[in-house]
């Protein structure tokens, strides 16, 4: 399916209620050109009153609610609304990855509408799922490594 | 007997053939995908079904 109109939406959303999050996991090796797929779209933020007041405005928005389920080495927060097959995923933590924002200076921005989404660079989210190395993510890292030395290639 | 051992032995050279293959196809595929602006790149969502599974 074409996470476009998502992602759009998502940007303008998150642009209004001025969250800052970078775009992690396998939706950000997609957008590197990494032929992956996925069922949700993960964001790493920071996590402090402020942002958590602002997560709960974008569930709000999209008719969804927030879960906590038990993965206590993201800190994750899931913002659900099953009707509309809506996934994200707001994690405080993540593997492998230092601060967000050393992970968010390597990012890049991407123009989804009029608005911009920060997504992770390759390199980054590779190093998680390595550092991860669960069964799925260990599954795709031969891919990714072969989309960044694609991408590598590219820009020398 | 004999049969056995050549098909042993043509199967690993078929093998890494078809390897080398599927490794030159995602090639291709990442080099199409990389073609395209990131925010084109988006066909990746996969769709959830009520009662399990998914589809793109």
């Amino acid at each position: 399916m074409n996470a476009e109109p998502l992602l759009n939406r998502i940007a303008k959303v998150f642009a209004e209620q001025r969250l800052e999050v970078v775009m992690v996991g396998n939706a950000a090796a997609a957008l590197h050109g990494a032929p992956v797929t996925t069922l949700d779209v993960d964001f790493m933020f920071r996590k402090t009153p402020t942002n958590l007041k602002k997560l709960k405005a974008v569930a709000k928005t999209f008719g969804a609610v927030i879960l906590r389920p038990y993965y206590p080495v993201s800190d994750l927060y899931r913002v659900v609304n099953d009707d509309r097959g809506l996934q994200l995923d707001f994690m405080a933590k993540l593997d492998g990855i230092r601060s967000f924002e050393g992970l968010k200076s390597r990012s890049i921005p991407v123009e989804f509408g009029e608005h911009e989404l920060r997504i992770a660079c390759l390199s980054d989210i590779i190093k998680s799922k390595r550092a991860a190395a669960r069964d799925r993510d260990r599954a795709v890292l031969d891919i990714l490594q072969k989309t960044l030395d694609e991408q590598e290639k590219d820009q020398h | 007997m004999n049969k056995k051992k050549t098909s042993t032995k043509k199967s690993k050279p078929a093998e890494s053939v078809l390897r080398k293959e599927s490794d030159r196809a995602l090639v291709d595929q990442i080099r199409r995908l990389q073609a395209l602006p990131m925010n084109q790149r988006t066909h990746f969502l996969r769709v959830r079904h009520p009662n399990g599974g998914s589809h793109l």
